[in-house]
């Protein structure tokens, strides 16, 4: 902790946690990965120039049209976007940085290392080959070709980590926006980008957990050999492909709504745009708002409009056409009332307005063409080919030419200084016309198909002029850098606006902004956020718009929220080396790791705890329990593989350990740093009132682990009605077909699952308890004895941790019956792979819990909860994740012990 | 915060309902009717878990908007299985 260094020097950006740092950071990465998926759409387009192809081999060529996909919508558009968001929505909504700035460096460094995975999967042999959809099953091993096993493996460790940033960033904004507004900023009157921001992270929060869980089940295929998505059911013409059919519903039930998380944000700025350049406030603003939160709900029962050529019924299919056609109203009514904001204004044609007005000509294209595909019988025809690459080109990089229109639009505030007007013409010029000449031809020669360099040797010149128009498009881009750059070092200084017409508060503080954002308490508490123009904004709207108190305008800033610290780039840094040998570790090998780990993160909590809090009893327990606890594991290394075996681990494994060590240490670190910022003493917060912060942000992590934990029993529930659901158990009982599983299910009776239920209810109960005694104001008496609250406290959280262990213990015992009596492994047939996954991702969750439970127990036991003016709401939060985590074995436990 | 007794009644409540979920298998409920079972089986599951939902996370006195926030989660949970599960029936 301490004080931020200043911007010039490198350690300010590897330690800083405020919001406009980061969003530079997000910045200039995303920009970094614009421009390796912009180089492997070039060389695309250059395999393309003749049908057959030319400079790529058949893998080389998958994996570069796989990467292009993955880098371009996950590691440039939304973290692009996202850039944007961290600077601008605490400027647009009055706040002084976001919620959680350390959770925000966090998602940051998160997904800058989630990158750095994907770029080093291409030297672990291969990078991904099956396409940016992943379809099943060309995303199991069995079908992957040998030398990409590990590559492929690591891809899919990237996007995991990828959604670990995402999530904690949906977390941290939705947290901000309904906590953090100035007073008097009502939801309604937030500027047109924030809305977008909190519609996407909405969208965010609840479609990346699905394909986070789709993910993990991925994993489960490649590490653990379980038969998810490799499975048929059925023999012979009746056979089913239910696996594929699995990933594809949990892939565009994420997949659809991912199309409008790369959009929204753009479309925000987009209206701000358009109000900025027409000099006038959006036609239908409130409308606008409404269509863009019936989009962001709608968007999440459309998915299987991408399925129309798999085996799911004509009924389905039908109300899913209906859905589709339903979703794109709501976008005409949109995008008329940007159209008519323009006509009823009067323009300015500035850079950042060309790109507005040249995006929406693109996307209404984009748009329009996708209807086609929507439509059940035209899918038949177009669905795998140039017809749907065009379209959604024309639809993703809409955005992405809005987005640029925003570097130009907020360059100014950014860096204090304007861009040079006339190259950004010529970037637009450029930009239009090479995007145009690169797509356009895709919708005449359509038949192309998708994926594949061989195409009819008539569609030769049409291919040649997209490529022509590739390298047009990316020289665009060379004209933006250089503009950027020569503007950075100019003396062209603007003030706080450089447009004659600005609608958002972030116009009105100085170019570029202060540390702490305003030099007041913002507040817009005279009712209605006024649109400014320049000769208001001099005068202090802020000042104009407070109600009169005095303490808002003169006070200084609230006890300064930029903290540097070290820690969310260590721990982020640990998922380099664990991803990168966990993708090469096979099942046998691939746990130790981790369980190393834990006697490290236990040491890791006494070493940090006794730096922060003072040493303590506990602590040195800490660091002394860390050694049996290690020789434990030992033990069971050399049961399990042998001690032997350590001389010719691979690197993989070496780095796989040294990476879970190093994370284990680092979180223990960051779990001693408070997340929290003070909040804000007077805000806006309806409808969370009366919700502390991180009480909130508890809360939306709960509700997108729902989304994961659901995805998983879904999966579970498709893939048993599928099988045909009474049959689950009675073909488990034919003793010719499934003998092991027979053997399994004598052994597989209610009671382990019983006991279990009552090992998790009553440590739910303790914990309650806990949290009273923290809570309590007199100590605990019985008879003539006296416990302590801080003593109870210890106890009950202790006895919680227990309940825990028994859990597992129970459980463990029951797998290794299953598992090595009975020979009913992971991949044994499909219902141990459901039963092991779904119970085993419930017991991860337990184990992180008790993990958590050792920070607290040694918190507690140094008296951090009780007394005076301390805080129980740690356990408080705690306790929400721990019901929760029972809450959902309250349902495992009917559907995979009982019925 | 509820009392003690509250919490404790609950947590009785609870196990006793996990109880219930377990002895109508172990008498044979599910052989003869197994649909019927089964629902009245899910049904003791939410039973439960509204009420571990309501007085330990305490839902019941926290600002409805937080039911909701969780309730968005469940609804797509709901909306992604119905779904799934319909496609293929
Ligand atoms: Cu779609």
């Amino acid at each position: 902790m301490g004080d931020l260094p200043p911007r010039s020097s490198v350690k300010r950006w590897l330690v800083t946690t405020n919001h406009k740092d980061i969003g530079i950071l997000y910045l200039l990465t995303s920009v970094f990965f614009l421009v390796v998926a912009g180089v492997l759409a070039l060389l695309i387009r250059i395999q393309l120039l003749q049908s057959g192809g030319t400079i790529l081999s058949d893998a080389g060529y998958n994996q570069v049209v796989t990467s292009h996909g993955f880098l371009m919508i996950f590691w440039f558009l939304s973290p692009f976007a996202f850039g944007f968001a961290n600077y601008f929505v605490p400027l647009q909504i009055g706040a002084d940085d976001l919620a959680f700035p350390r959770l925000n460096a966090m998602s940051y460094w998160l997904y800058l290392f989630s990158g750095v995975l994907v770029l080093g999967s291409f030297f672990q042999g291969a990078t991904f080959m099956g396409g940016w959809t992943a379809y099943a099953p060309l995303n199991v091993p069995s079908y992957i070709p040998d030398f990409g096993q590990v590559g492929s493996f690591a891809t899919i460790l990237a996007l995991i980590a990828f959604i670990g940033s995402v999530t904690i960033g949906s977390v941290n904004f939705l947290t901000t926006i309904y906590r953090m507004r100035a007073k008097g900023l009502r939801m309604r009157d937030i500027p047109l980008f924030s809305i977008s921001i909190l519609v996407t992270v909405w969208m965010m929060l609840f479609a990346f957990a699905a394909y986070l869980a789709a993910l993990i089940i991925l994993s489960s295929d490649h590490l653990l050999h379980t038969s998810f998505f490799a499975l048929e059911t059925g023999s012979g013409p009746e056979a089913t492909d239910s696996g594929s059919l699995l990933w594809t519903h949990i892939f565009w039930f994420f997949g659809h709504p991912e199309v409008y998380i790369v959009f929204f944000p753009a479309l925000g700025v987009l209206g701000e745009m358009v109000q900025t350049f027409s000099g006038r406030r959006l036609v239908g603003r409130k409308w606008f708002i409404i269509a863009m939160a019936l989009v962001g709900i709608q968007s999440f029962i459309v998915w299987m409009h991408h399925m129309f050529l798999t085996a799911i019924s004509l009924e389905i299919k039908t109300v899913m056409m209906v859905t589709t056609v339903a979703i794109s109203l709501p976008f005409d009514l949109m995008v008329f009332s940007l159209i008519y904001t323009m006509i009823k204004g009067k323009i300015r044609w500035k850079t950042p307005f060309l790109f507005s007005l040249g995006a929406l000509v693109i996307f209404i294209i984009g748009g329009i063409t996708g209807v086609f595909l929507g439509a059940i019988v035209l899918d038949y025809s177009f669905r795998g080919t140039y017809w749907v690459v065009a379209h959604f080109h024309y639809v993703m990089a809409s955005s992405a030419v809005i987005l640029i229109g925003a570097v130009y639009y907020w360059f100014p505030k950014m860096t204090g200084k304007m861009y040079n007007e006339f190259l950004g013409k010529v970037h637009f010029a450029m930009a239009f016309i090479g995007f145009n000449l690169l797509y356009f031809p895709m919708f005449i020669v359509w038949e192309t198909p998708r994926r594949i360099f061989h195409y009819n040797s008539g569609f030769t010149m049409w291919h040649q002029t997209a490529t022509a128009g590739a390298f047009l498009f990316a020289a665009s881009f060379l004209v933006m850098f250089y503009n950027l750059a020569k503007s950075l070092y100019s003396d062209r200084h603007v003030g706080e606006s450089p447009w004659s017409y600005v609608a958002s508060p972030e116009w009105a503080v100085s170019s570029p902004p202060p540390l702490e954002n305003f030099p007041g308490k913002p507040s817009f508490a005279s009712g209605e956020l006024n649109f400014l123009d320049r000769a208001e904004t001099d005068g202090g709207v802020e000042d104009a718009a407070t109600d009169g108190g005095v303490e808002e305008t003169l006070a200084p800033p609230e006890e300064h929220a930029d903290h540097a610290s070290w820690w969310p780039f260590l721990t982020a840094s640990s998922v380099v080396l664990t991803g990168f040998g966990l993708a090469g570790l096979s099942v046998s090998h691939f746990v130790w790791p981790f369980l190393f780990a834990i006697p490290a993160f236990v040491a890791a909590l006494g070493v940090h705890g006794a730096r922060q809090d003072g040493f303590a009893q506990i602590h040195g327990i800490y660091m002394m329990l860390s050694f049996p606890l290690l020789a434990l594991f030992f033990i069971f290394f050399h049961i399990g593989i042998g001690i032997g075996e350590l001389a010719s681990m691979s690197a993989y494994f070496w780095a796989a350990l040294v990476g879970a060590v190093w994370g284990a240490y680092t979180l223990a670190g960051i779990g001693y740093e408070s997340f929290e910022v003070p909040e804000p003493k007077m805000a806006e917060q309806w409808p969370f009132e009366s919700v502390e912060n991180t009480k909130l942000g508890m809360w939306t992590f709960i509700a997108s682990d729902i989304i994961v934990f659901g995805a998983f029993i879904g999966a579970y529930i498709f893939t048993r009605i599928e099988y045909g659901w009474q049959e689950w158990w009675k073909l488990a009982k034919d003793p010719a077909a499934h003998t092991m599983a027979e053997q399994a299910l004598e052994h597989h009776p209610v009671l382990p699952g019983l006991i279990n239920t009552y090992l998790l209810l009553a440590s739910s109960f303790t914990v309650v308890l806990a949290l009273s005694a923290a809570r309590r104001t007199e100590d605990y008496s019985i008879g003539p004895f006296s416990i302590s609250n801080r003593s109870a406290t210890v106890t009950f959280l202790g006895l919680t941790f227990g309940g825990a262990a028994f859990f597992l213990v129970n459980k463990g015992i029951e797998w290794v019956d299953l598992f090595v009596h009975q020979g009913w492994t992971f991949g044994v047939d499909v219902m141990s792979s459901t039963f092991y996954l779904t119970t085993g991702m419930h017991a991860l969750h337990v184990i992180i819990g008790m993990l958590v439970m050792l920070f607290l127990i040694a918190r507690a036991w140094t008296g951090a909860y009780v007394g005076e003016g301390e805080d129980a709401s740690t356990i408080e939060y705690f306790g929400l994740y721990w019901h929760f985590v029972d809450i959902v074995w309250l349902f495992l436990f009917p559907l995979f012990y009982i019925l | 915060m509820a009392s003690t007794k509250t919490y404790t009644a609950i947590f009785v409540v609870l196990m006793a309902l996990s109880t219930t979920q377990a002895a109508v298998e172990w008498l044979g409920f599910l052989e003869d009717y197994y649909w019927e079972t089964l629902g009245v089986i899910m049904v003791l599951s939410t039973m439960k878990a509204l009420a571990v939902a309501g007085y330990y996370m305490h839902l019941r006195d926290e600002p409805r908007s937080i039911t909701y926030v969780a309730m968005a989660g469940l609804i797509g949970f709901l909306a992604l299985t119905a779904g799934a599960s319909y496609s293929i029936i």
